[in-house]
């Protein structure tokens, strides 16, 4: 059980990093964004490996379900010309590659030599454990402030991406449906007397 | 810790905001084009009515929302400042935004749920509660900056402010975590506590540190992080960059001091001397790029990044009076960049933004008022006596000579001095040189030009008699240590 | 089992190729964006990992709201995006240098 544990982060880790260089290497923006679910795939494994239910399944929800498609759709709409996008990737590789080793040698260090990450594992967790009960509970008393301020954030993303998106054109062809059911009998149908002068 | 859910009533003026913030949404909804001054005045009044609430809980403390809002004086005045530098920026813009089509009830509710963003960043007791209202204020700053949508320049400041922007919240949300797992809770009040074990010379600390001082760096504009900065002041419309180069300034220092001082002031050793390269960095490259510009708004936003340096001066003292000469030049610094960006707003007209250095040409010949004006605002910006910004920059230097940071004093006092040439150089040009005669300006705005007036006068009034704003701010960090 | 640091460097190494993706990309703003949404990911990873190793759930709640800001972040960075587009008149997604650097 402990074994499966441990070869399934180690499996869902690599995946997840691979995916991720994937995201930032790809030629062609829709090949970023799948890489990316699949990326997210992976953390959700990952979150579920820690026991965290509750936000690995809204991860695939949300993020798989309504981010990404929402960037899928953006990549799309805006058909992008691949051959200038990778200028200057090269051009910046060798010293974004130095620092960011230096970096991560730096973070790792760190982390190895923290006590901290010498924390022992908790125990297994209970069978009739109920992670998201317990987020919900925690959530709707402890955090309504902060869950108020979350919808706040919303309203402001709704107001914002709609300012400044929505256009007015008066050429595009469109359903008025309001106009459809509120039609009389009489503006569709006249009657016509088809009845010839009497012979 | 009196950690009841009973106290919301300490969160009235946000309550306020946010509800008044719905209603103006709404009323613009059903009033057409012609009666959008129904929405600009709802606006104006949900102001002076926060300001009103926020006086009146002033000297009341406590902690609402289980421990995650904490009201004190430093929120009190703090929340005070922010509510009237927003009211400053609706009463300048009305006329700028009618000229432009930006007069519509979005700017103004977003406006309004960004000062609610800052008024819960500056009253946050609580990482999260902190992340929230930082998000709040900087995802309504992203949309309008862009809000020009027509205009390529704008959205083009707007995009990248959004990446930076969102680049140093990461890593600020990074460092929250590392803090998180180091101390085991959310609540500054508890990290504090816990960081007293963990002591300064933690690696894992000090990483965390690292990741928080250079989200806060990022946010603040100071350099090596502020790339961003001189390119979203540009290119956005100037009631918006009014708004970013004041309201967001007071907030980050509030960002600054729950973070670093109410949780990690154990932490101290570690973000002093970060804070000391910031300052190093930020002092050069903010006063000598400033020199090379020819557009204010770009000039101005260099002038930010030094400012930031003075600013953080005070940080590196790291006392109870550095921090609070900080929070002094940190308000009387967006009351500066208030007014000069007031100025530049007040004499655009359409087509024209005035926003070059040499737009300015002769001002004295054709506005000898806003001349005056623009007199005492630069030599506040430059510091000279007896405006206020000679105070701030004072008050800084004796908190930093005080900390035993001589070194660091007379490098701030060289680097004053390099500053006032940019400053005094757009003075020569207002004042010595011959006004070109296809120069325009804006047809009077009679609410613009009294707000200019009152405001600039104020920076040369209060310097001339200090002693209340002083005390005020003091006021606010008594007792933050 | 895992130790809590294997967690960890698995965060770091995340954060930093989000990091080194938004140096590299400059001209591509979409994968920008799609690497703000790897930092918040690594950020995430960090959180409940902490959060079961320290056996409290604040990490996990702070996860909850990160996701939902998150979302509506990328909502408004892709409106920006589309918007700018519109702007450029022109499918290529050149340099952003109209305002020098």
């Amino acid at each position: 059980m402990m074994l499966t544990t441990t070869i399934l982060f180690y499996v869902f880790s690599a995946i997840l990093l691979v995916s991720a260089l994937l995201v930032i290497t790809a030629r062609n923006p829709v090949y970023s964004a799948l890489y990316l679910v699949l990326a997210f795939f992976n953390a959700a494994a990952l979150f579920l490996l820690l026991g965290a239910e509750f936000l690995g399944l809204i991860l695939i929800l949300v993020y798989v379900g309504a981010v990404m498609v929402l960037f899928l759709f953006v990549v799309m709409m805006l058909d992008i010309n691949l051959e200038r996008l990778k200028e200057g990737f090269l051009r910046y590789l060798p010293l974004g590659l130095a620092i960011a080793i230096v970096g991560v040698l730096e973070m790792v260090a760190v982390f190895w030599t923290a006590p901290i990450g010498r924390v022992p594992a908790p125990g297994p967790i209970p069978a009739n454990a109920d992670n998201t009960r317990a987020l919900g509970e925690l959530l709707y008393t402890h955090y309504l402030y902060p869950f108020e301020i979350a919808a706040v954030i919303l309203l402001v993303a709704i107001i914002a991406a709609i300012a400044l998106t929505l256009r007015r054109r008066p050429d595009t062809k469109s359903q008025a449906v309001g106009k459809q059911v509120a039609v009389a009998v009489r503006e569709r149908l006249r009657m016509v007397d088809l009845r010839g002068p009497k012979p | 810790m009196q950690n009841a859910l009973f106290h919301w009533s300490f969160a009235i003026p946000e309550i306020w905001v946010l509800a008044m913030a719905c209603v103006v949404l709404l009323v613009d909804v059903f009033v057409g084009e012609r009666q959008r001054d129904v929405a600009y005045v709802l606006s104006i009044f949900t102001l002076l009515a926060a300001m009103a609430l926020t006086w009146s809980q002033m000297g009341q403390t406590g902690f609402a929302f289980f421990g995650q809002f904490h009201l004190d004086p430093f929120t009190s005045i703090a929340s005070f400042f922010v509510e009237l530098l927003s009211l400053l920026v609706l009463s300048y813009s009305r006329k700028y935004l009618l000229r432009r089509s930006l007069y519509r009830g979005e700017v103004f509710v977003l406006l309004l749920f960004a000062l609610l963003g800052a008024l819960i960043l500056i009253s946050g007791a609580n990482l999260l509660i902190l992340y929230l209202g930082l998000e709040l204020l900087a995802l309504s700053q992203y949309a309008l900056v862009a809000f020009q949508r027509g205009n390529l320049r704008a959205t083009e400041a707007g995009l990248k402010y959004f990446i930076l922007g969102a680049l140093a919240s990461a890593l600020l949300l990074y460092g929250m975590s590392l803090l998180y797992g180091l101390t085991g809770t959310l609540d500054l009040h508890q990290i504090a506590i816990a960081l007293v074990n963990v002591g300064s010379a933690n690696y894992l600390l000090m990483l965390a540190v690292v990741f928080l001082v250079a989200g806060i760096a990022f946010k603040f504009g100071a350099a090596p992080f502020h790339m961003w900065l001189p390119d979203a002041y540009q290119g956005a419309p100037t009631p918006v960059t009014l708004f970013m180069s004041s309201v967001p300034k007071i907030a980050i220092f509030a960002l600054f001091l729950r973070i670093l001082v109410d949780g990690g002031y154990g932490s101290i050793e570690i973000w002093r001397q970060l804070f000391v390269a910031l300052v190093v960095v930020s002092l050069v490259i903010g006063n000598v790029v400033a020199i090379a510009q020819t557009n204010l708004k770009r000039m101005l936003a260099y002038s930010t990044v030094g400012n930031m340096g003075f600013l953080a001066l005070g940080i590196v003292a790291g006392t109870q009076n550095g921090l609070a000469s900080a929070f002094f030049y940190a308000v009387v610094y967006a009351f500066m960049a208030t007014a000069a960006f007031g100025l530049i707003v007040y004499l655009s007209r359409e087509g024209f933004e005035a926003e070059e250095i040499s737009d300015l040409r002769g001002l004295v010949r054709t506005r000898p008022w806003a001349a005056f004006l623009l007199l005492i605002i630069m030599f506040s910006l430059a510091g000279v006596p007896p405006t206020i910004g000679f105070y701030a920059k004072l008050a800084v230097f004796q908190a930093l000579i005080e900390a035993h940071f001589i070194w660091l004093a007379v490098f701030g006092v060289l680097m004053a001095v390099v500053g006032a040439f940019y400053y005094l150089r757009v003075l020569k040009v207002a004042l010595f040189d011959a006004p070109a005669e296809d120069l325009a300006y804006g047809a009077d705005d009679p609410l613009a030009a009294s707000v200019l007036t009152v405001n600039s006068l104020a920076l040369l009034i209060l310097g001339i008699v200090p002693g209340a704003l002083v005390a005020f701010c003091y006021h606010a960090l008594q007792g933050v240590l | 089992m895992i130790p809590l640091s294997h967690w960890l460097i698995l965060g770091a190494l995340l954060f930093s190729i989000g990091v080194v993706g938004i140096f590299l990309n400059r001209k591509n703003v979409i994968i920008l964006l799609m690497a703000i949404e790897i930092l918040l990911l690594a950020v995430n990873i960090n959180f409940v990992a902490f959060s079961r190793y320290l056996g409290n759930l604040q990490g996990q709640i702070f996860v909850f709201f990160v996701l939902t800001v998150a979302a509506a972040e990328a909502a408004i960075g892709l409106a920006i995006l589309v918007v700018y587009f519109r702007n450029r008149r022109s499918i290529n997604v050149e340099d952003i240098d109209d305002l020098r650097g």
